[in-house]
């Protein structure tokens, strides 16, 4: 069986160069708290504050995208499977977290993140935490 | 669903990872089916039987309850 729409193996690599690309920006906003107030007056689209949030937003979007959307070194039909199911299971928590968030804030800009998170990094550990349970239940080749 | 997939190994003497490059999976997908914990699609079904010189029905069978 065909599985399309992936990117090939390596990408997950791409994918983790990505993410970590992006974590020492994020520190580095931290750091920068009075200058950061700042920005904000300034209004037009493009504003630094602006540029920086979607520069490292895409990062780790697209970081986590190629992490979530490679195939495995085997791409079987077990995989597809799993890879279904995880995704369904990272629907379901986000769809949940985010009418939980609908009700219980009126933060949408924290909310918008936290769709934008949610469902990548659960399907990641979703998936991966199934086929490392499926790897230590293979007995030694037998 | 059950199968017979490890005595047939046995009797043709190959490994689970032998009997998975001959069908292009990976030997964790061999090992899930054989332990009941996968359903295989249809092709793959008929990929394995065709490994083991067998008919469907020979290595796959239906259980109660499917």
């Amino acid at each position: 069986m065909k599985t399309r729409f992936l990117f090939p193996y390596w990408f997950r690599y791409l994918g983790i160069a990505l993410f970590l690309v992006h974590v020492p920006f994020v520190f580095f906003k931290d750091t920068n708290g009075p200058e950061h107030a700042q920005h904000i007056a300034d209004n037009s689209l493009f504003n630094s504050h602006h540029l920086f949030f979607m520069a490292t937003t895409l990062l780790m979007a697209v970081g986590l995208f190629f992490i979530a959307f490679a195939k495995e070194k085997i791409e079987d039909e077990q995989i597809s499977q799993l890879r279904l199911d995880s995704l369904q299971w990272a629907i379901y928590l986000n769809y949940l977290l985010l009418i939980i968030g609908l009700i219980f804030t009126t933060d949408t800009e924290h909310i918008l993140f936290l769709n934008l998170m949610v469902p990548l990094f659960f399907f990641i550990v979703r998936f991966r935490w199934v086929i490392f349970r499926l790897n230590r239940s293979l007995p030694r080749e037998g | 669903m059950k199968n017979n997939i490890r005595v047939e190994r046995a009797i043709k003497n190959i490994t689970q990872g032998e009997l998975a490059d001959l069908v292009s999976v990976s030997r964790q997908t061999i090992n899930s089916i054989e332990s009941n914990k996968y359903v295989p699609s249809t092709v793959l079904a008929l990929k394995i039987a065709r490994v083991f010189g067998k008919s469907l029905e020979e290595v796959f069978m239906l259980e109660e309850g499917d």
